[in-house]
């Protein structure tokens, strides 16, 4: 398999797994698993975990920073998925690929430039730095004091990347992050609910009423 | 190159250029309208998206094809602004808008001479060029009614023919009937804040919406979804002129609406007389209307660009503008906000309309004695969302933390996910005065994707007025916040300089020829078959939502048109 296909494969399979999220997690896994037979691992990922879903712009190497970035700034934990858990870089990578191919050059003089920065300080890449070294590295990034970078400005870099992480983590799954709802779930919004109710808009409450719904599954249910 | 002749030819169908295709058409005029964007039907809408309408703006300006530059002063570079809050489509604005609709208050179209009664000529900043309007809210009474019953808008009187009602806005200035809907039912965010104005000593009420709280000619009532303020709205209950003047202007026969069409100067002739308007067509050709009457509605900034672009011998300095005023007198609201988020409760504040849900109004516009105040005018008081709605991925840009809480991390992720369904905020929209400097011109360095410079605003809202407003306004948001019982209260940051929402001015109207752009007709002085129309004519601007003001004068400007002008074609004042 090339490496044309190798990216062809990957963005078909995040872009099947977004499109039937909103159908929900079995559908997605049946899916994947009948459509997509093991492929080599690239880089020592797993093709089908969730952060190894890249190919459609984002190189292997870039991925993995880019993934590494997005933990630090949602990250995981027990019963709180943060952004791995949210396929954040999938969302990333389909974005690049897309409607924000106008930042591939931000993101490759930035990933760039944060690469030469980690080495120079640590000799070491971004995304196999210890998470406190990462953090440093991001506060840096966000103080805008990293002497690496020109274009684009460190801040901007960090900007951008807190941004298309929110992105990842809480737009709908059909764009490939947000995966399963983690994000929304994180956080308890319902998605697309049509009608909320006088009692639902005077609840003091948590709103729990299900199921969450993505864009999907109320377009086949309109 | 393709020519037509029409009667009336419109540059942009939003807020206001809908309403003037819907009457000049029904009063048996041809209009032809020149739309920059698309035209959406309903079905658009069903995708309810956050990223795609919220954050990637889909229904406004891609701020690339279309810049709009900022800069604080005529010594600085301006850059282009990274987003623009106006519409890009048919319905313009008020297809995304949150659909507030005030009245301003009667002292709004007086403020200058209002103040000066008041607290002396002293009182009126000297660098400010605050001026009255030609016109008073009671000659503008029965538009705004027509707009209201026209559109759909929801709400309460306050003041019903002098008498005080209550549950409405007592200040608001006083109204011939009822609002034709009642107000959109209260969700948590808007109990929380009549239970705590009340209880500190405020008059609040549900603000009015063009939002229609029940079934209304022909169309369903609002459901609440919360997808509304940067969305189109998905059954059509949000009465954008898409869905309510445009149907119309189709109905009469008598309309065409030429969509994604660029225009690019206003054509007038050596007697002065405007003769219709260029565009280029989306395939990239160059087209002329020829028409008896050239309406301009399209956003602020394109009404100066527009006149600057149009300079002809007979008009060096721009189209319309001997005056010398095109341009000049830019304002926009400076939106103070104050977050308040609970412990014990939840807000679900990304439910139901989003913008300004409920209000008071005790400190806006000339409400309350400003002798001591240190500055004059005000502003609106209300409950919101963190950004334009209350979805996820707004509230992660404009949910901005607590101090010593950070934008990122495992803290931040704990912060977010405890109160994004716990929060709301407390925003006030204060009134800019009008100053001379502060100016939309035309970009010497920066272009379209047409070719045409942008427009370039120059404009500082940290004048001595308007930073103790802000101020002013913040200590009340946070005494709010407060009375709500809300376990942490903070303010939010405050703009660098650039223009906040409403961007109004640059062809003010007036009574007089030399000092102004329009008369109150919004007819220019100097090319009276030039009609320029929208919030741009404002010479000073409200603390107030200006989208129903700009509407109520389009139908002064269509019944001015339709009932003198077509008779007796020229100057209308």
């Amino acid at each position: 398999m090339s490496k044309t296909d190798e990216g062809r494969r990957a963005f078909l399979v995040g872009a099947v797994a977004g499109a039937a999220a909103g159908a929900g997690a079995v559908a997605t896994a049946a899916l994947v698993s009948d459509s997509q037979p093991p492929a080599t691992p690239e880089g020592g990922l797993d093709p089908l975990s969730a952060a190894a879903r890249q190919g459609a712009f984002l190189n292997a190497a870039d991925a993995e920073t880019v993934a590494a970035i997005a933990e630090r700034i949602m990250p995981g934990a027990p019963g709180k998925p943060g952004a791995t858990e949210a396929g954040v870089l999938n969302y990333i990578d389909l974005a690049l690929a897309g409607a924000y191919t106008d930042l591939q050059e931000f993101y490759r003089h930035g990933l760039a430039a944060l690469e030469t920065h980690c080495r120079q300080t640590y000799s070491e890449t971004f995304a196999k730095l210890a998470p406190a070294q990462q953090d440093e590295t991001i506060a840096s990034l966000e103080d805008g004091k990293v002497e690496s970078f020109t274009w684009p400005a460190a801040r901007a870099f960090f900007e951008t990347l807190r941004t298309h992480t929110m992105e990842g983590m809480f737009a709908d799954p059909v764009y490939g992050g947000n995966k399963d709802f983690a994000g929304w779930n994180l956080v308890g919004f319902p998605g697309v609910q049509l009608i909320f109710t006088p009692a639902e808009l005077e609840s003091r409450q948590a709103f729990t009423r299900s199921p969450v719904a993505g864009l999907q599954s109320k377009a086949r249910s309109v | 190159m393709a020519t037509q002749r029409t009667d009336v030819v419109i540059v942009g169908v939003g807020a206001a250029g809908a309403i003037l295709a819907a009457e000049l058409a029904s009063a048996g005029m041809r209009v032809i309208a020149l739309e920059r964007g698309p035209r959406h039907v309903q079905a658009d809408f069903k995708a309810l998206d956050e990223l795609r309408f919220f954050q990637r703006q889909d229904t406004r300006p891609n701020v690339k094809r279309q810049p709009v530059t900022w800069r604080p002063n005529a010594n600085a570079r301006a850059t282009p602004l990274r987003v623009l809050n106006y519409g890009n489509q048919a319905g313009g604005g008020t297809v995304h808008y949150g659909a507030v609709s005030w009245r301003f208050h009667e002292d709004d179209f007086r403020a200058r001479s209002q103040t000066v009664e008041r607290y002396g000529a002293k009182a009126v900043p000297g660098d400010s060029s605050l001026a009255d309007w030609p016109l008073s809210y009671a000659e503008l009474e029965p538009y705004y009614d027509k707009a209201e019953y026209d559109l759909g808008v929801s709400g309460k009187a306050g003041n019903l023919n002098g008498s005080i009602v209550e549950g409405g806005n007592p200040f608001e200035a006083p109204r011939k009937r009822e609002f034709p809907l009642p107000p959109l039912r209260a969700d948590q965010s808007g109990l929380l804040f009549e239970e705590a104005a009340k209880r500190i000593g405020y008059k609040p009420f549900a603000s009015p919406h063009a939002i229609i709280s029940q079934d209304y000619k022909g169309r369903a009532a609002c459901t609440y979804c919360g997808f509304c303020q940067g969305f189109g709205c998905y059954n059509g209950a949000k009465s954008s002129t898409l869905v309510t003047h445009l149907p119309q202007a189709d109905a009469t026969g008598n309309f065409k609406l030429i969509t994604l069409a660029m225009v690019y100067r206003v054509n007038s002739d050596n007697s002065g007389r405007a003769t219709g308007v260029s565009y280029w067509g989306p395939d990239g050709s160059d087209n002329t209307i020829e028409a008896e009457i050239v309406i301009l509605a399209p956003f602020v900034f394109d009404n100066t660009r527009l006149l600057l672009l149009s300079k002809t011998a007979k008009f060096p300095n721009g189209l319309a503008n001997s005056s010398g005023q095109v341009g000049k007198h830019f304002m926009a609201h400076v939106a103070a906000r104050v977050y308040a988020a609970f412990d014990d409760r939840y807000v679900n504040n990304y439910m139901g309309p989003n913008a300004q849900k409920h209000s008071f109004d005790e400190f806006n516009g000339d409400n309350f004695d400003h002798k001591d105040a240190g500055f004059i005018r005000g502003s609106n008081i209300a409950v919101a969302t963190a950004g334009l709605e209350g979805g996820p991925i707004a509230s992660a840009m404009g949910l901005v933390p607590p101090p010593g809480t950070p934008t990122w991390g495992a803290a931040y992720r704990d912060f977010f996910a405890k109160y994004f369904a716990r929060h709301l905020v407390l925003l006030s929209e204060t009134e800019n005065l009008p100053y001379t400097d502060h100016t939309i011109d035309l970009d010497p360095d920066v272009k379209d994707a047409w070719g045409l410079p942008a427009p370039r605003v120059t404009y500082d809202w940290h004048r001595p007025n308007e930073v103790k407003q802000v101020a002013f306004m913040q200590e009340k948001l946070v005494e709010l916040g407060r009375a709500m019982g809300a376990a942490h209260v903070w303010r939010a940051p405050l703009s660098g300089g650039q223009p906040g929402p409403h961007p109004q001015g640059g062809t003010r109207m007036g009574s007089n020829p030399r000092a102004s752009v329009v008369n109150k007709y919004s007819q220019s002085w100097d090319v009276p078959n030039l009609f320029i129309v929208g919030s741009s004519t404002n010479p000073s601007m409200s603390g107030f939502n200006p989208t129903l003001t700009i509407q109520a004068l389009a139908y002064v400007t269509a019944d001015a048109i339709a009932n003198r002008y077509r008779k007796s074609p020229g100057p209308l004042a």
